[in-house]
């Protein structure tokens, strides 16, 4: 649920930016569909981990089988494994797509066994009316299709525990909190990388503060959604009077599992709210422990949900306090390493910028000028 | 018959020069662009690309099978749940709205495999490593007695240099 969540912000940079035209998309949008896609093939790794029996995992798919047996497709869990699946193609293919004009770039500039591989990868790009036109419809029909997309995957993912009776997720705010969840914590993710990635590769030509910014701004605004979540959820659980809910939300602020349910609060809904002033905004520093705190939010606010949500059911015979075993943090800080190694690949082999996007608007300031210039 | 290469620096000077080429008749013009230019596309062919045919087939094959497998299934191994009908449509609208975006985004890339000929890896003489840096490219094929005219048409706009490439 958490990477699936990073996942988004690849996404909406790409094809929501791209269909509201904002320019500033460009210089990020690379990065944050490799983002996505890495953090989606993160988190298919824990369908077969959280299956439990990883080798009867394919039992979730549509198969013919001996025993004429089919999938419930009425269950939120055959939801999550079409809504999963096809986000993870369609942001394959997005990527790739993008990618094409600029590993023909780098065909023409690279020898040896990397040309060997942008060539095969550049499909014989040679950048021809008729390649461009087909491109230009491409991108702007997968933006459009990816757009509802986005929205329904984290929407399917909350339904999963919306669907279920347990006092805590059985909420109609689920959808549009999740999916602003799913966002923010994107962005916030985008920057931890993107930071020192630009300070590394020395690309603060291409990926100004200004971008910074205006993801600073998206944060805010999803924060500001997600802390009125938190209230709804607090208001409607004391408005109700169901008392099973009351005392869910009683447990997650002053019960066994405080901690992680002030951190979620202060990283999320709080610290952001700093970014209404202009000073932090366009301070990179700032925002960089600041995305790094919102992660850490993040993070917790999935723990808090699922831990504080299963540990006491309607039935006191289930209930328990749970504590975090070895294996469960090894799995977590592999799924880290997972991401950040195939990022830092992607990182050493491929263009982090759209080089074909940049040189768009590089060309046209440049006709622009010269045009001013007589 | 001749293939004549102008090579430009500018999109707007490639976009008038391929306007002037066609309003002459030629209409056998292949352009290279270092990205994507509206003006020099629109003015070698202004039809929009026919990938959105793809993505509509996709689109509709994809609702087409969410439904039908769903209903099919569930009727082929039924699940008797109080005497209600086997399928239950608004649970299946998820899944035929997933398969509608999966089917119609592979549709689509298919479409620019198909529009844009890619995946063919021939040899071409007239592309230039130029074309992925900064420069356009714009070839005609015209008749042996046109060449001096499109040579100096193509000059007049602009163009930094002109070949002329035997086929």
């Amino acid at each position: 649920m958490f990477w699936v969540g990073i996942a988004h912000a690849g996404t909406l940079i790409s094809a929501i930016l791209f269909l509201f035209r904002a320019k500033w998309r460009n210089a990020i949008n690379r990065s944050a569909e490799a983002m996505t896609v890495f953090a989606v093939l993160t988190a298919a790794q824990f369908l077969g981990i959280h299956v439990g029996r990883i080798w009867k995992s394919y039992f979730i798919l549509p198969y013919p089988n001996q025993r004429g047996l089919w999938v419930n497709f009425k269950s939120p869990l055959l939801w999550d494994t079409f809504a999963i699946s096809t986000y993870a193609t369609i942001s394959i293919v997005f990527l790739f797509v993008g990618l094409i004009p600029d590993l023909a770039i780098a065909r023409d500039r690279m020898a040896g066994w990397r040309k060997a591989l942008y060539t095969a990868l550049s499909l014989g790009w040679k950048g021809t009316t008729n390649q461009w036109k087909a491109h230009n419809r491409t991108v702007l029909h997968l933006s459009g299709l990816a757009t509802p997309l986005v929205l329904s995957v984290h929407s399917v993912v909350s339904w999963d525990f919306a669907m279920a009776i347990v006092p805590g997720w059985h909420a109609t705010i689920f959808a549009p909190y999740f999916v602003a969840g799913a966002i923010f914590s994107g962005f916030a993710m985008v920057l931890t990388m993107m930071i020192p990635v630009r300070r590394i590769f020395g690309l603060e030509e291409y990926i100004t503060d200004y971008h910074f910014e205006n993801m600073a701004r998206f944060i805010l605004l999803t924060s500001t959604i997600v802390g009125y979540a938190y209230a709804a959820e607090y208001f409607i659980a004391w408005y109700s009077g169901v008392e099973a809910e009351q005392s869910a939300f009683w447990l997650r602020a002053f019960g066994p599992y405080w901690i992680s349910t002030w951190v979620m609060i202060i990283c999320n809904a709080v610290l952001p709210q700093l970014l209404w002033f202009k000073r932090l905004r366009t301070s990179v520093p700032f925002l960089f422990i600041l995305s790094v705190f919102i992660n850490i939010g993040m993070w917790f606010e999935r723990y808090v949900i699922i831990i504080t949500g299963l540990s006491r059911e309607y039935d006191p015979a289930v209930w328990g306090t749970y504590t975090i075993s070895w294996a469960e943090i090894g799995i977590v800080g592999g799924s880290f390493a997972f991401f950040s190694m195939f990022f830092l690949i992607f990182l050493k082999l491929f263009p982090i910028v759209a080089i074909a996007e940049m040189k768009e608007i590089a060309i046209h300031e440049r006709a622009h000028s010269e045009e001013g210039a007589h | 018959m001749p293939r004549i290469l102008g090579v430009f620096d500018m999109p707007g000077k490639t976009a008038a020069a391929i306007d002037q080429i066609r309003g002459r008749g030629y209409t056998d013009i292949v352009t290279y662009a270092p990205a994507p230019f509206t003006e020099v596309e629109d003015a070698v062919d202004p039809k929009p690309s026919r990938v959105r045919l793809f993505t509509l087939i996709g689109g509709l094959a994809g609702v087409t099978t969410g439904y039908a497998m769903t209903v099919w299934m569930a009727n082929n191994w039924q699940l008797v749940i109080g005497g209600k009908p086997f399928s239950s449509i608004p649970p299946y609208t998820i899944i035929a709205f997933e398969l509608t975006i999966l089917f119609g985004g592979l549709m689509t890339a298919l479409g620019l495999f198909v529009y844009g000929r890619l995946l063919r890896y021939e040899k071409d003489e007239l592309y230039d490593t130029r074309f992925s840096a900064e420069d356009f490219g714009v070839v005609v094929t015209c008749q042996s007695r046109d060449v001096p005219e499109l040579e100096s048409l193509l000059r007049q706009h602009g163009a930094m240099e002109v070949n002329l490439v035997e086929a």
